[in-house]
């Protein structure tokens, strides 16, 4: 366990140094600042606007700096050769793969922390409303969202370079958001191949707009928390998705030639 | 060094290959040797004649095609035979946004150091590598003879038994190298065994008891270094002796040829080489002129190899 921490550790003191995140939330509150301040000629209800708009980029952006971090750590580590003295040590690789995913998901947290500080702050100022429980809820759906795309891009860069790796794990992202949306209306103008592919695709990639609750949270005055029961269904249903992808990832890994 | 315990690395007939059909290429073609606790041991050969393949093996990056590397009795690889090995990479690279402390706390800790081990060693660490004064920079900022030299301190940073080092002077200047001689000796006095294959044959000579050559994926010799360049070795001594004297008998078996009243014996061993001088000059005699031609590792590392690729 002991090396597992240490690893993350060094993950998450490299995004921390790296000063990627601080630039990805300020780009974020440049967008979200200029959305608050678009008056619309004094139309009501701009401050749901505001707080979908804003969900949904931080949403992507945390999202898309996790694919990053994590799409990174395994081919970084190959080409600066950092990985030998690492696993020189006695740290075994499924040890190693946890702990980069640990460190990934540490950092994902403390982003999404931060976004989410500006989120509540904003919110608050614009006169809207908060339900803390809801926010928990979306929070810690996000965060498996997140888990379910760092085990992904973990999976994809250990097959690929750290572009190639960046680029499909981000496809694979904007494909899992809308593929839950538009599944139904294409099913039925499709052929039997067409049929076999979107229910491949309906298996085969996690459906993130289950464990998106931005809806419910912009809309929290008619919404309530949702029950227990989803709570962990969603939570299986993301431990099985990164379950899977982390395996993979291990088996690729564990006799990979360094 | 003591060849009756049992090896610590034990090689049996190594077979690594890399890549696919017939890009396939035999980078190590059945090697065998063995290293015993205590020695320090030489691994020797041109560039891709497959040192780093085989340490690499060792350490569990690659894994054989055919044969065995085992540690401490383990396969090679193995977490348990890794918490006795200390390893210096042929390339050191290490994380450029870290500092030197925090990269000895990281690898010292996965070493299984606690805080308070780390704390009394890193700076004696950063003392014998001198480093001293550069445990809170970033590793950014680190010239290669730098970060070389952190890498060593990594390697040893757990005392382990076994050290395991790629190319050690890469990257050195020559103050650099003789620091790490330096090092290198001091665990040699402590008992530990090491391993490292090195182009510095100079430093190979000096410091190791045991030398391996390897070529093309093969091990064209292994011995004590001595032994190697022992028969290379040549003492002449021109000698006259009083009338109707002659030659002491140990010189009978030795290259001895008399012109005139001059005799001239070559010797290829220096102790023998003593001891005729004691015993001609207690037979009297009077030493005309002497000679010798002493070849170093890398005399005869250089005509070996020319004679393999010839």
């Amino acid at each position: 366990m002991r090396a597992i921490w240490l690893i993350a550790r060094s993950v998450l003191l490299e995004a921390v140094r790296r000063k990627e995140i601080y630039a990805i939330v300020l780009i974020s509150c440049l967008i979200i600042a200029g959305i608050m301040s678009i008056d619309f000629f004094g139309l009501r209800g701009l401050t749901k606007f505001y707080c979908e708009v804003s969900l949904q980029v931080m949403s992507t952006a945390a999202a898309l700096t996790t694919i990053a971090l994590a799409a990174r750590q395994l081919p970084r580590e190959f080409e600066a050769r950092t990985i030998y003295p690492l696993l020189a040590k006695p740290v075994s690789r499924m040890s190693f793969i946890l702990g980069k995913l640990l460190g990934v998901m540490l950092a994902a947290a403390f982003c999404f922390a931060l976004f989410m500080a500006i989120y509540i702050g904003g919110t608050i100022y614009m006169g809207g409303r908060i339900s803390p429980l809801l926010i928990l809820q979306y929070v810690y759906l996000q965060l498996l969202g997140l888990l379910i795309l760092a085990t992904l891009a973990f999976c994809l860069s250990l097959w690929l370079n750290f572009d190639a790796a960046m680029t499909i794990g981000a496809v694979l992202y904007f494909a899992a958001s809308i593929i839950m949306t538009s599944i139904s209306y294409l099913y039925d103008f499709v052929g039997s191949v067409g049929k076999l592919v979107l229910k491949a695709s309906l298996y085969g990639l996690p459906q993130l707009r289950l464990v998106d609750l931005s809806e419910k949270v912009v809309h929290s005055d008619v919404w309530s928390p949702i029950p227990a029961w989803a709570i962990a269904a969603l939570t299986c249903y993301a431990f099985v998705y990164s379950g899977l992808y982390l395996a993979l990832a291990y088996i690729s890994f564990r006799r990979k030639p360094l | 060094m003591s060849q009756t315990s049992s090896p610590i690395i034990e090689v049996k007939n190594l077979v690594v290959e890399y890549g696919q059909g017939s890009k396939r290429i035999r980078a190590v073609d059945g090697i065998s040797f063995e290293i015993y606790p205590g020695e320090c041991v030489g691994f020797v050969g041109v560039n891709g004649a497959g040192k780093s393949t085989t340490i690499k093996t060792l350490m569990g990056f690659i894994f054989p095609t055919s044969g065995s590397a085992r540690l401490f009795g383990l396969a090679a690889g193995a977490v348990e035979s890794r918490k006795r090995i200390g390893y210096l990479p042929e390339v050191a690279l290490y994380y450029p946004f870290m500092k030197g402390r925090e990269l000895l706390e990281l690898y010292g800790g996965l070493h299984g150091l606690t805080p308070q081990e780390l704390r009394r060693r890193i700076p004696a660490l950063f003392e014998e590598l001198g480093l001293k004064g550069k445990e809170e920079v970033l590793l950014r900022n680190y010239s290669k003879g730098m970060q070389q030299r952190l890498g060593i301190a990594q390697a040893i940073i757990a005392d382990p038994e076994l050290l395991i080092f790629d190319e050690l002077s890469s990257g050195l200047d020559p103050v650099g190298r003789f620091d790490m001689r330096s090092v290198l000796l001091r665990l040699k006095e402590r008992g530990r065994t090491i391993f490292f294959s090195s182009h510095e044959l100079t430093e190979v000579e000096n410091l190791c008891d045991r030398v391996i050559i390897i070529h093309q994926g093969r091990i064209v010799t292994q011995a004590p270094v001595h032994e190697l360049l022992k028969p290379l070795n040549i003492f002449e001594l021109t000698f006259s002796l009083p009338n109707g004297k002659e030659p002491p008998q140990p010189l009978a078996n030795h290259q001895l040829e008399k012109t005139g009243d001059l005799y001239r014996v070559t010797i290829r061993d220096v102790e023998e080489y003593a001891k005729a001088v004691t015993e001609l000059i207690s037979a009297g005699a009077r030493i005309v002129t002497t000679n010798s031609k002493t070849q170093s590792l890398e005399d005869f590392f250089i005509n070996l190899i020319q004679a393999k690729r010839s």
